[in-house]
């Protein structure tokens, strides 16, 4: 599965990865940061999605919250309102997700920049007023609770060391299925939509499809992410999902580096972790310390923070290796 | 219709807004030739090549390939049809190596998607496989099999025109279009580019070229098609435009190359 | 629905629409000469509006200068912003300038936080506080106040584009900014001016219509959104179609509560700018659609 990557750095990499994964949890461990990996876990779904939206069609998504909001909506409604077992509920969530965001793809994507990027926005934004005001569905402005825990069979994920292994599953598989798309022929097309659109269109890439596709790949993520979120919290309200919530996705991406599969770990883990610290030790500070990342990463390394650290890192290696080979 | 001619054009016009590009512009390109339309600045070669690529809609006038009507299939499906094009700027995938730009170009000769690649089907690794195989052949082709994986924008000018004719040439066309290929090379370059050409032809590739360098256009083309002012003004062979007192005209005041 | 009533939402239409307008002015201006959406325009507002609550009532600094002082605040906000948030990033591409402008924002509007929490505040009202009564309908002084300085500052504005050096300057370097340049106007000191100019007439907007309608620290997301739509409805060219493009939004957003269709209750009011903005894109992505059918 994950053959063919670039340097046995990045197997070794990967490798630590694992082994520290399946060991955090463990009380004698890491155990007490359980419950911040399961959200880091959860949002890393959602930021990959969102980093290769943003990185292979280079636009902006500023309400990427909403995907990820319907897809919580749905599995809290189907499993607590009308008790669909939760595994079929999150299914159709990701369904009906990805369909939403497949019909819109094709008018949204005839804009370009500024007026996409307010499209979004809006589009976030009506989502956000909707959960708010179809009360009888959405349990309105206080939300639902009570929703129910995913289990199989008699083995029900209501431990934060189960809920643990359940979200990284699905965010370890959606890493790997996204690495696997990247490295593709269907990869191969969205960078080369990204390198530009005018040479793809001549090679036979269909690039509004393309866009189209991606976007709902996105939106599928975020749906996925949505339904394991409220069968974590085991409770949702619209605050979760508003324009703020769509800006903190962005600071993931940047940070994570726009068209980066495994950078978003990084990204959602480096903004989960400073967001708690933040609020810990000042309060409000944080969406001054977000409006700050933006701007710094943006200005000075627009791939995103963590692609420039591997660039930075390769130079490094390179000039460590040269140093090597000279007698 | 007749077998040799694999592109037609009958009254193409072209319009934006006021501006007249193409005026009823008629043309008859034989199949496995190479073809040059030349002409003055401004004389529509750029717009014709971007009507027959499908990058806007004509305006009025039929374009037919290998027989069938080409007007409203949409620009993507050409590379599947046959006709492939290359850019006077280039446009080559600059976030990816050499190889793999050469390996977008059998997209059309592929069709794998995301559900196969993402769960690693064995249709997406014999795909994969043939993909690669027949992108090193075109690169080889061309003579950059050497630069597989450099980066491709660290490959100078010259090299970058032959990467992007490769990568034309990997989705197997039966028409390519090369806009402006000479621009910017040097006498070797440009030698080495005639030589490529020829091989394109000898393949069964029908050539149309548009060139300012006139030495390099008379020595390739087997056919001349002059545009000005968005009209034909005269074709023939090479020897018979270069006589012709209206291309003469045409030219004048321009700065001959 | 009375004539009465009627004409009562229609004032409070046209008032919510100045205010609109004003806010669609900065967008304007900003995109006119720099082509960039300044994401941030609402903040100017929301700090307009805090600044004079603070200096009016908290500060007892008299009303004159109080607001001055507030709208030169704003206004050098937007110098600062442009000088190390939008220069310093040169060439970036327009995803980049979204997401900077949108750091912005957020910046501005957490610092706001952090410096007034999260409560809502009203500074003092202009002028007296009973209502006078125009046509059946019964308008405040301070919505009296919000239209004529909209008015004001549209006319204002129009004579500075028109008939003056650095005006004239603008709109050239708004027309075609590489013969400005070629003539010796100095695009980065005129995007200067823009931001300045922009943060300062959101500052107005601010300190104008606090006094009315509350104010808090967030607020400048849904106002910059319904000032983005009024620029929209002017294109983002003229500012007199976006002073119309406020006005028609107010009109209608008041008019579609007060029709009480369906949902448009008043907890869907902001629904209807966002309606707004969605047909205003798919109309323009129509128009997109058209031109490359039509070449």
């Amino acid at each position: 599965m994950l053959g063919g990557l670039k340097s046995k750095w990045a197997y070794l990499a990967i490798a630590a990865l694992l082994v520290l994964l399946i060991l955090i949890p463990f009380d004698w461990f890491l155990g007490r940061y359980t419950t911040l990996m399961i959200f880091i876990g959860i949002y890393t779904i959602v930021t990959v999605g969102l980093c290769l939206l943003m990185g292979y069609t280079g636009q902006v998504s500023l309400g990427q919250a909403a995907f990820f909001g319907i897809g919580a909506y749905i599995s809290a409604i189907l499993s607590k309102t009308y008790g669909v077992n939760p595994w079929l509920a999150m299914f159709i969530a990701a369904v009906m997700t990805g369909a939403f965001a497949y019909i819109i793809g094709y008018p949204i994507f005839r804009l370009k920049g500024n007026y996409l990027a307010m499209a979004t926005l809006g589009l976030g934004l009506i989502m956000w007023i909707l959960f708010r005001e179809l009360s009888q569905f959405t349990g309105g402005p206080d939300g639902m609770s009570g929703i129910p825990y995913l289990s199989i069979g008699g083995f029900v994920f209501n431990t934060s060391f189960r809920k643990y292994f359940l979200v990284w599953f699905f965010c370890l598989a959606v890493l790997l299925i996204s690495q696997n798309i990247v490295r593709s022929r269907a990869g191969r097309a969205l960078r080369a939509i990204h390198g530009s659109e005018a040479a793809s269109e001549s090679v036979g890439i269909n690039v509004d499809q393309f866009k189209v596709k991606i976007l709902t790949l996105s939106a599928v993520y975020a749906s996925v992410a949505g339904s394991l979120f409220v069968h974590h919290l085991r409770f949702v309200s619209p605050q979760l999902f508003d324009f703020l919530a769509s800006v903190k996705l962005v600071v993931m991406a940047v940070i994570g580096g726009l068209a980066s599969v495994w950078g978003a770990i990084f990204g959602a883990g480096a903004t989960r972790i400073l967001s708690d610290e933040i609020l810990l030790r000042f309060g409000q500070w944080d969406i001054v310390i977000y409006g700050l990342i933006l701007m710094l990463v943006m200005i000075f390394m627009p791939e995103g923070l963590f692609v420039k650290l591997k660039e930075v890192f390769e130079r490094l290696r390179l000039r460590y290796r040269q140093r090597g080979t000279e007698p | 219709m007749n077998e040799t001619v694999i592109l037609e054009t009958k009254g193409l016009t072209k319009a934006f807004g006021g501006l007249i590009a193409l005026d009823k512009v008629n043309l008859s390109i034989e199949s496995g030739k190479i073809t040059a339309v030349i002409g003055p600045n401004g004389a529509g070669k750029t717009t014709l090549f971007n009507l027959i690529a499908g990058v806007y809609p004509v305006s009025s006038g039929q374009i037919y390939f290998q027989g069938g009507p080409l007007n409203n299939v949409p620009a993507h499906k050409r590379a599947s049809m046959g006709i492939v094009r290359t850019f006077q700027h280039v446009y080559l995938f600059g976030n990816m190596t050499v190889l793999e730009n050469v390996m977008s170009g059998r997209h059309p000769r592929s069709s794998y998607g995301f559900l196969e690649a993402a769960l690693r089907l064995p249709k997406a690794s014999r795909e994969e496989e043939a993909i690669f195989l027949n992108a090193v052949k075109y690169l080889n082709l061309v003579g950059l099999g050497t630069h597989a994986e450099h980066d491709a924008l660290s490959l100078p000018l010259g090299q970058q025109k032959l990467l992007a004719i490769a990568r034309a040439m990997a989705t197997e066309p039966r028409l390519i279009l090369l806009d402006e290929p000479g621009a910017g090379l040097n006498t070797l370059e440009k030698r080495q580019l005639s030589d490529l050409i020829r091989n394109i032809r000898e393949m069964g590739i029908s050539v149309i070229l548009v060139e300012h360098d006139m030495p390099l256009v008379m020595g390739l083309a087997e056919w001349v098609i002059v545009l000005d002012s968005g009209q034909k003004i005269a074709e023939g062979t090479a020897a018979q435009v270069q006589k012709d007192p209206k291309v003469i005209a045409a030219y004048l005041g321009e700065e001959v190359e | 629905m009375s004539a009465d009533q009627f004409v009562q939402y229609l004032v409070s239409g046209v008032t919510q629409g100045s205010i609109y307008a004003l806010i669609g002015l900065g967008f304007t201006i900003i995109y006119a000469v720099t082509k960039i959406i300044n994401f941030a325009q609402g903040e100017f507002v929301m700090l307009g509006g805090m600044l004079s609550f603070t200096l009016a009532h908290s500060a007892g600094l008299p009303l004159a200068p109080a607001l001055i002082i507030s709208v030169l605040v704003a206004a050098l906000v937007g110098a600062v912003m442009y000088v190390l948030a939008i220069r310093p990033a040169k060439s970036a591409s327009v995803v980049s300038l979204i997401i900077i402008t949108i750091g912005a924002a957020i910046f501005i509007r957490g610092l706001a936080g952090v410096l007034w929490g999260v409560d809502s505040v009203r500074p003092p009202v202009f002028t007296g506080s009973g209502s006078i009564s125009f046509l059946g309908a019964f308008i405040h002084p301070q919505a009296l106040w919000i239209i004529g300085t909209t008015v004001v500052v549209t006319i204002i504005l129009h004579l500075f584009l028109s008939y003056t050096m650095v005006g004239k300057a603008l709109k050239a370097c708004a027309i075609n900014p590489v013969a400005s340049s070629l003539v010796g106007i100095n695009p980065r000191t005129m995007a200067l001016i823009a931001f300045v100019l922009a943060a300062a007439v959101g500052g107005i907007g601010g300190v104008v219509m606090a006094p009315l309608t509350l104010t808090s620290y967030n607020v400048g997301i849904m106002l910059g959104l319904k000032g983005f739509v009024a620029a929209a409805i002017g294109g983002f060219k003229s500012p007199l179609a976006a002073v119309f493009g406020g006005l028609l939004l107010g009109i209608v957003e008041s008019l579609a509560v007060a029709a009480n269709w369906g949902p448009f209750t008043s907890a869907y009011k902001d629904a209807i700018a966002l309606i707004v903005l969605m047909l205003i894109l798919l109309v323009r992505s129509g128009k997109l659609a058209e031109e490359e059918r039509a070449g």
